[in-house]
């Protein structure tokens, strides 16, 4: 337990030496710290500034980011698991991902929005819309709610397709791009403007989390034991889908995260998400930041990361699945 | 003298599932500090009753009252306090410990996370029911015997004054069933009102205290003389040939075979 909370300590030191620059290499990073603790002179003063700059403008808010919106997704899935009391639920469920790549897709075709609110904002809109159509008589069917996430994934997919289709080949090979998840756009304003969705999302799910208990182990037993299970799934599926649709909008599709890492996390400390919730977040910050750090450097050129969820990410978990009792076999 | 021991009582209560009338015009008094058991057959609405009064179902027509206090008054943390609910078999998904399915029960006293005195609830009611052995064991791997006591802990940790049990036993082997019935009689002699609706007459002519039949839509509250025991009056009820032997002061019931 305590040893998971402080991983993220090393991994975040580690990975603000990696990167492709020749310039800021491992023995630089360490002389600028040096000069930055030590007040040394400095041997090369433009040297340092080049350091400097890749370290604080594109690698730390990179380093954050990629924190900020793993954890967003881990924390959102196993919230979104809980109450759905369905382990092979993920924050894209309810057509979030669909939605945000057309919201994407729309903005870099035509330009008339920033491609991160407009996807944010169709990411929201698509939620919204499954969870409208699946409430009624004021009641929220779980089947009904999954149900309505199918089709509004199918339209806003349709849609992606007819906006790729109008587009010129050179748009198309940006939407294209986003949609494989990647974060190598990264910047401090980026994360400016994705840190408070994501946050605020998180620190909800955080309040809730020994309520997630109690909602997973069914609506009757919570609504007996004085719990409004209507109201408070509506809490959990609004704080997830702030933060997760944050985490979209700024980094695209990363596939399977959201559903891969709250297994993990459950398989190393079991289901009670009053340790699951911050566990989720810092682990599942931690291991996309090391999963990023892979996609920077393993290959010549950058490999979306989400292309690297996917393929790392599924053997592994069909490796857990055969090897462990994940506990719903039954 | 009468009114003070009345746990529940049910006036006019009318219940339809769309244009399917289940209880109509229904009257019962439960009283407190005994085991009430409901009979009826399949589909009477006996289960529809307990889910009315633990709060599951809406209920336009008609009262329920506790203590004197209307049921529809009352918000979840309230009747929390008051009623703990059983419901039949059930699934659990993710492999959580003994202990914190029990913590659960609190949740309509607790804010955000549980306290101290919430823990030391959940460790009572676990005691409580004999299955201190299992607290750290992982729900889902239990047996269906030991997963029914440990919801029962459940719903004891929540300090309920009256229990609402919905077939309690019918996923249980034979002498889990009687073990489970003995528990919920001792619980009684602790003060706690009792009401189960059971498939089995003769658990419940054993164990019962009080019986209420559902029958037409109406709750039938055998009169003092009327023995329920009856082969008479359970053909009534259950439309069926059936034997009633005496034993212990009531009797044991068996369905007429042709050999017999």
């Amino acid at each position: 337990m305590v040893l998971l909370c402080l991983f993220p300590i090393p991994v975040l030191l580690v990975s603000c030496f990696i990167g492709p620059s020749e310039l800021a290499s491992s023995k630089s990073i360490f002389e600028y710290f040096r000069h930055l603790l030590f007040n040394t002179d400095a041997e090369n003063a433009t040297n340092l500034l080049t350091v400097q700059s890749i370290l604080i403008d594109v690698r730390l808010p990179r380093i954050i980011l990629a924190f900020l919106v793993g954890g967003a997704l881990s924390v959102s899935g196993s919230s979104l698991q809980a109450i759905f009391r369905n382990p092979l639920v993920s924050p894209y469920i309810l057509g979030l991902s669909s939605g945000a790549a057309f919201g994407a897709a729309l903005a870099l075709a035509w330009a008339f929005l920033p491609v991160q609110l407009s996807a944010f904002i169709f990411g929201l809109v698509a939620v919204a819309l499954s969870y409208v159509a699946a409430i009624k008589h004021k009641n929220l069917s779980i089947v009904s709610l999954i149900l309505s996430g199918v089709i509004v994934t199918g339209i806003f997919t349709a849609l992606l397709t007819v906006v790729q289709y109008l587009s010129d080949p050179f748009k198309l090979q940006s939407i294209v791009h986003w949609t494989m998840g990647n974060l190598h756009n990264a910047s401090w304003k980026l994360l400016n403007a994705s840190y408070i969705p994501i946050l605020l999302g998180v620190i909800v799910l955080y309040l809730m989390r020994w309520r997630l208990n109690v909602l997973a182990l069914g609506d009757e037993e919570a609504r007996t034991s004085g719990v409004n299970p209507v109201r408070e799934k509506i809490i959990v599926l609004i704080a997830a889908t702030l933060a997760s649709s944050a985490a979209v909008s700024v980094a695209g599709i990363i596939g399977l995260y959201g559903l891969i890492v709250p297994h993990m996390v459950r398989m190393m400390i079991g289901p009670d998400n009053r340790q699951g919730t911050i566990i989720n977040f810092l682990f599942g910050g931690t291991f996309l930041l090391i999963i990023d750090d892979f996609s920077r450097t393993i290959a010549g050129f950058e490999i979306p990361i989400g292309v690297i969820t996917m393929l790392i990410g599924a053997p592994f978990f069909l490796y857990l699945m055969k090897k462990t009792n994940i506990g719903w076999e039954n | 003298m009468g009114k003070l021991n009345m746990a529940i009582s049910v006036e006019n209560l009318t219940f339809s599932y769309g244009k399917n009338t289940v209880l109509q015009n229904a009257y019962a008094e439960i009283e407190s500090g005994k085991l009430t058991v409901i009979l009826g057959k399949n589909g009477s609405g006996k289960s529809t009753l307990l889910r009315i009064i633990a709060g599951l179902l809406p209920y336009q027509h008609g009262k329920i009252a506790v203590s004197g206090k209307e049921l529809n008054t009352m918000n979840l943390s309230q009747r929390s306090k008051l009623f703990g609910f059983l419901g039949q078999k059930h699934k659990a998904i993710f492999p959580f410990t003994v202990e914190q399915v029990v913590l659960t029960g609190r949740a309509g006293q607790v804010s955000f996370t549980p306290k101290k005195t919430d823990m030391e609830r959940a460790a009572n009611a676990i005691e409580k029911v004999n299955i201190s052995h299992l607290r750290g064991r992982i729900y889902t791997e239990l047996s269906g015997g030991e997963q029914q006591l440990v919801m029962i802990a459940r719903v004891l940790a929540q300090e309920p004054k009256i229990l609402l049990l919905d077939e309690p036993t019918t996923h249980l082997d034979f002498c889990n069933q009687a073990k489970l019935l003995s528990l919920i009689k001792e619980l009684t002699t602790q003060s706690l009102t009792v009401v189960a609706v059971l498939h089995d007459p003769n658990i419940a002519f054993l164990y019962g205290d009080d019986f209420l039949f559902v029958k037409d839509g109406a709750i039938e509250h055998p009169a003092v003389h009327t023995k329920p025991w009856s082969a008479d009056y359970l053909k009534s009820v259950y439309d069926y040939e059936l034997l009633s032997i005496p034993y212990a002061e009531r009797a044991l019931i068996v369905p007429e075979t042709k050999h017999s």
